[in-house]
């Protein structure tokens, strides 16, 4: 269906450390001009998968390309194309915010110094200090920089605003959305692994969700939140007994609520037949779609 | 004209963007000429992707909602509609035929729903005057 080269391509990956598989047959595909969320515990596999994708580890089976470019075979021609954004970030500390943003530019083809001057200067940042001296949020929004004057094509983020303040989050992802993004937004793809889905949930197009080091639910975000519904009724008496199989219940006194994975119509025309006071749905957020993927099959009791 | 997005509704977020653009038209929150938002103004404002008001705006200008002028944004159309008359009726019918089961299933009558028609038109209809001599 799609005729573009994928901006991420991953096939039956794995990568064993000793006897435990961090990843363990994972494929997925990012399409160019994409905001692709990647989700998983702590331990999922997140961080390995992505470290193959930046050829920091190699696969025990399966391939990784960037742009139909092998990682490891054309390092140069793939990392040209891509930028990085760690969780930890190091830089040299005795080097000032402006020799660090001068050393990672030597090593770009493309710079965009008018991006450089608009970020510090939203960022308040003083060019004359010396990284080591920079909070932990300073020095993300330093590597945020070094990431998008480049223009690179993919901007793969790894836990990226884990550990920061609140305002220093936000201007992280307006900045995404807004200095990244903003030129030539077909070509403009974002990877993202984050375990704070909901400031996310705007950016985001499509998820996978990883377990274990498998895919557990890859799906659009609009899909998801269609098919991802809760469902409440309240009665006059208390809620009656309802056998809902595969579903989520939960009743209490008056109160029923029903988490659906997929077709709300069909259980808000059950609920409806048991004359309700009150009917209503609401769609679960990213967030609560990815509890509910995680957590084991429903009995009885829920989340 | 305030837009705003919610993640609870289920309705894809480009459409929601759609039809509150749609509604503040018909109530003349927003004339024709009117500019929409820029793009990445808005997109920063919603925390949303970029492409999703891109997405937004261009359904907008295939209904003949909006008009995109290049270099300069989008703006409200002067009221030509893009479609024949009879597939303005039958786009219109689709809706109408939703609040038609809706009123069936809240036992509301042919009347009480005519009249509240009526009603909300009337209102839709006082709010552009309104706009327009205020």
């Amino acid at each position: 269906m799609p005729t573009d080269t994928a901006a991420i391509e991953i096939v039956d990956l794995a990568r064993r450390f000793g006897r435990t598989d961090a990843v363990d047959g994972l494929s997925l595909r990012v399409e160019p001009g994409r905001c692709y969320g990647f989700f998983g515990r702590n331990g999922a596999g997140k961080t390995t998968t992505i470290k193959c994708l930046l050829n920091l580890l190699r696969p025990t089976r399966g391939t990784v390309r960037i742009f139909g470019l092998d990682p490891a075979r054309d390092e140069v021609a793939a990392k040209s194309k891509l930028a990085y954004v760690p969780d930890m970030v190091a830089f040299y500390p005795w080097m000032t915010v402006r020799q660090t943003l001068a050393y990672c530019a030597s090593f770009r083809e493309k710079w965009n110094h008018d991006t450089e001057r608009s970020l510090l200067d939203r960022f308040r940042l003083d060019p004359t200090q010396k990284t080591s001296h920079l909070s932990k949020g300073q020095r993300t929004q330093v590597a945020l920089i070094t990431a998008i004057c480049p223009e690179p094509e993919l901007l793969v983020l790894d836990e990226p605003t884990s550990g920061l303040d609140p305002i220093v989050r936000r201007e992280f992802i307006e900045t995404v959305i807004g200095a990244y993004q903003d030129a030539d937004p077909g070509r403009r793809t974002v990877f993202v692994s984050t375990h704070l889905i909901s400031e996310f949930e705007g950016l985001i197009d499509t998820f996978t969700i990883i377990d274990a080091g498998r895919e557990v639910l890859t799906l659009d975000a609009d899909v998801a939140r269609e098919r991802y519904q809760k469902v409440y009724a309240r009665f006059a008496g208390d809620a009656p007994a309802i056998d809902l199989p595969g579903e989520r219940v939960r009743r209490s006194g008056r109160d029923l609520e029903v988490v659906v994975r997929d077709n709300a119509a069909r259980v808000v025309d059950r609920l409806r037949a048991l004359s309700p006071d009150t009917l209503s749905t609401e769609a679960l957020s990213l967030e609560e779609i990815y509890v509910t993927a995680l957590s084991p099959a429903p009995a009885g009791a829920a989340a | 004209m305030r837009l705003q997005v919610t993640f609870k509704s289920g309705k894809p977020v480009y459409l929601q963007l759609v039809d509150q653009v749609k509604a503040a038209a018909a109530s003349g929150q927003v004339r024709p000429g009117d500019p929409l938002p820029g793009i990445r103004p808005l997109a920063e404002e919603l925390r949303v992707n970029r492409n999703t008001v891109a997405k937004a705006y261009a359904e907008l200008e295939s209904q003949g909602v909006v008009t995109t002028e290049a270099g300069r944004g989008c703006f409200i159309a002067n009221g030509t509609a893009p479609y024949r008359k009879d597939v303005r009726l039958k786009l219109l019918t689709e809706e109408i035929d939703q609040a038609v089961v809706q009123a069936h299933h809240l036992r509301v009558g042919r009347t009480e729903l005519l009249r509240l028609v009526s009603e909300r038109h009337d209102l839709f209809e006082a709010r552009r005057d309104r706009s327009s001599n205020g």
